[in-house]
């Protein structure tokens, strides 16, 4: 027990912006620290804000008894699909793996400790939007004094459970491809199969409440809430817990959350180091013939150098590839199901022509596509490799240029092939067609260009595992969350649009609002370049 | 087990998945109070035997016993008694260098005076007192090998393995830990390092072992293997010949 408070204790130290602010004598980097420390409070402050409005919606509908479970639900999903993502890199396959195992510690121990690691590193986000509930929760529906100390306490254990699970599918996966040659290809493939599957669980399921009739109207949430209660028993139990103060749920919940971990780290301790030594170890077949080479030019190779990196980290892989995979898949759903069956189902039979959400088309698929752009980790990414470009004789700019010439490769033909379909489907006439997929590659363009800026500037070379920049950087933060609210607003301000504008005059405006916000982002970039 | 044997590897091997063995057959003992040079080409199959013994890497075929523990059966004894520095270490940058010593102290549960006398020994034998206080982050190559090296030499392990321990290090450095390693050899601890610097292996060691594409072509003390040549002449001769 005490080895494993004293891992966990230099595990969390080991990347505490807090020690570095205290021990680094460099000035810029102090700086760097007290940024990343404004940056994350402001995001759990919009967290917190939004927790709170969703609690307002609730309490002015009278639905407010839906919050507890509400609060469950949106922290259980959230743990665990941040954990589905983290644990390759993580809990398997980290950089340190030799020195601690090399060191006396059980492999169930420093599996455990990891995933306590991640498990303490993500709880601020639940922290916040379960207090805030708390607070919205407590003002319309003025539960017992008591409900407040149950709701903190159990706070606490909301994210383990699903974390848990998250963490043994990840295990499964890690488990399974290690008995492949192709380690890595098996371990991409399944994830994105697994995160795939999670997406469209929620239709499925969805469809088979249809027959049940059920109306998806604001009252209705808490239908749906109860019934994720009756799938999942921790919601029920943190409900029980919170609204009738209910000792045996608290303890139910305390307790097998305790089992669980203790199972369920049993199990991964015991092939801890059999898939540790698969993922870490690469079989070398030495029986390569000398062949004919090709010539690049300096920003293809760099480009070709960006792919090479991508492709051989299956959790940068998963992360970059996940929006391109569900575009492919819209594009072919919508074109199987057709366009107006789709916003259908997506609205909920919402009573409206679907032709008006035609000028949205480009914009859908730049939802999903442009979600992650490489640029905005690539430039971390180098990490200790980061001395390889800067003692080559290329310009930084041209470095950058290849950066954002890969994001182009990467996402223009998922763009071009998602809007080709749902134009297609929706029975765009061809010029709008032609229109939509200039807008497409502007919007990529623009998506390489912003998420490049915000890659430069935010750029951290001194990270303990690839995960902190691919899903945690303050650079794909920056680039993500103002990306999404943007492209959310965009796509409604182009349907408002058509309702009465010309849709090729839509699209011309927002091609050149596009083009002109790539410009000038890779103004910027060429800047930041110089300056770097 | 022989009664001094400190680390018996018996018929071990390793392959990956789909390619050739890593380590085919490997059976070698180091005995208390040897200096035993592992040495072989790039690729022969040195880090893969040596990360096998501290148990980083899993295998199936043959056994490794550290201190008649069996690596495979008892890792945790095994482990108690090994200390290992890898070739490039991997350590925490954003600790110090002393939050890095303490943590490695605590796990090997050394008292506060202890772990005192102990780091301030080695930290000024190898003149990085004064950078104990400052994030790894912000170190060389060379002064991470540094404390590396203290962190494997504070809790007095009766094996230690290095994996091209020399690699980084200034001239004076390499001194003290070759001093070092003599010192320790003395005082009855067995050291397995692996090396393509034949050299050092000659001068240092008093028995060796050569690894050519994952088998052992040659092994025994170095007046054996070399047969009155010098061991870069036997290294190349028993290269040659296999």
């Amino acid at each position: 027990m005490k080895n494993n408070i004293i891992l966990l204790k230099t595990l969390l130290r080991s990347t505490s912006l807090h020690n570095t602010f205290k021990y680094t004598k460099d000035k810029k980097k102090k700086r760097k620290v007290v940024g990343n420390y404004i940056g994350l409070i402001l995001i759990y402050a919009m967290l917190m804000v939004y927790s709170i409005a969703m609690c307002v919606g609730y309490g002015l509908v009278g639905i407010i008894d839906a919050a507890p479970a509400m609060c469950a639900v949106v922290i259980s999903t959230m743990a665990f699909f941040f954990t589905v993502f983290k644990t390759n890199g993580y809990l398997f396959n980290f950089k340190e793996y030799d020195m601690l195992m090399s060191l006396p510690f059980k492999a169930s121990t420093v599996a455990g400790c990891k995933f306590l690691y991640m498990y303490v590193k993500a709880l601020p986000w639940y922290i916040s939007i379960s207090l805030a509930m708390m607070i919205g929760y407590g003002f319309f529906a003025a539960p017992s004094l008591l409900s407040y100390p149950v709701w903190i306490i159990l706070t606490f254990f909301l994210p383990i459970i699903p974390m848990l699970f998250a963490s043994l599918i990840g295990f499964f996966i890690a488990k399974v491809s290690s008995r492949f040659k192709a380690t890595k290809f098996i371990r991409t493939v399944l994830t994105f199969a697994f995160v795939i599957l999670c997406f469209t669980l929620r239709y499925i399921i969805e469809a088979v409440f249809k027959d049940d009739k059920v109306e998806d109207t604001l009252e209705d949430i808490s239908a749906k809430v109860d019934t994720a209660g009756g799938i999942y028993l921790p919601i029920r139990w943190f409900t029980d817990a919170v609204t009738r103060t209910s000792i045996i749920s608290t303890i139910l919940f305390i307790v097998s959350t305790v089992i669980l971990f203790a199972v369920v780290f049993h199990l991964v301790g015991k092939s801890y180091n059999q898939i540790n030594s698969a993922l870490k170890s690469q079989a070398t077949k030495k029986n390569y013939k000398m062949t004919s080479q090709k010539k690049r030019n300096v920003v293809n190779a760099v480009a070709f150098k960006e792919f090479k990196r991508m492709v051989g980290s299956p959790p940068y892989l998963v992360n970059a590839g996940i929006g391109e995979i569900m575009a492919v898949l819209l594009g072919i759903v919508t074109l199987i199901m057709g366009f107006d069956r789709i916003v259908a189902i997506v609205t909920q039979n919402a009573p409206f022509d679907s032709s008006i959400l035609q000028p949205a088309i480009p914009f859908i698929a730049f939802f999903l596509v442009g979600m992650v752009a490489t640029t905005a980790c690539s430039p971390s990414l180098e990490g200790k490799n980061y001395w390889i470009v800067q003692s080559l004789p290329i310009e930084k700019t041209t470095l950058y240029q290849g950066k954002m010439l890969f994001n182009m490769y990467l996402t223009v033909p998922f763009m071009v092939f998602a809007t080709i379909c749902m134009c297609i489907s929706a029975k765009v006439p061809v010029l709008d067609t032609i229109m939509y997929l200039i807008l497409a590659v502007a919007l990529c363009a623009y998506s390489s260009a912003w998420g490049c800026v915000c890659g430069i500037k935010h750029m951290r070379l001194d990270w303990e595992n690839e995960i902190e920049v691919i899903k945690q950087g303050a650079a794909v933060a920056v680039y993500m969350l103002p990306n999404m609210f943007v492209v959310m607003g965009l796509t409604a301000l182009v349907i408002y649009l058509g309702t009465f504008m010309n849709h090729v005059l839509i699209a011309l405006i927002f091609i050149l609002i596009s083009l002109l916000l790539a410009f000038l982002s890779y103004l910027r970039v060429i800047s930041l370049a110089k300056k770097a | 087990m022989s009664e001094r044997a400190m680390l018996e590897i018996k018929n071990y091997s390793k392959s990956y998945t789909g390619g050739k063995k890593a380590a085919d057959d490997v059976t070698l003992t180091v005995e208390s109070g040897d200096i035993y040079g592992f040495i072989g080409h790039n690729g022969a199959g040195k880090s893969t035997t040596i990360r096998a013994v501290v148990g980083v890497l899993d295998f199936t075929e043959g056994e490794i016993y550290i201190d008649g523990h069996s690596v495979k059966a008892e890792p945790m004894e095994c482990k108690k008694v090994t200390a290992y520095i890898p070739d490039n270490p991997d350590l925490y940058e954003n600790l110090t260098g002393i939050q890095y010593l303490n943590f490695v102290a605590d796990i090997f549960g050394l008292s506060a005076e202890v772990r005192e006398e102990r780091i301030k020994k080695y930290a000024d034998t190898f003149e990085i007192t004064d950078a104990l206080g400052d994030l790894i982050s912000s170190y060389s190559h060379g002064m991470k090998q540094k404390v590396a090296i203290i962190s494997a030499l504070i809790h007095k392990p009766k094996l230690l393995v290095l994996d091209e321990p020399f690699v980084g290090l200034d001239p004076k450095a390499t001194f003290t830990l070759k001093e070092i390693m003599h010192e320790m050899c003395e005082q009855g601890t067995a050291i397995f390092f692996s090396t393509h610097v034949l050299e050092v292996a000659e001068k240092l060691c008093n028995k060796v072992a050569i690894i050519k594409q994952g088998k052992i072509i040659a092994t025994g003390t170095i007046e054996e293997v070399t047969e009155g040549q010098s061991l870069e002449e036997a290294f190349l001769e028993a290269d040659n010949e296999e």
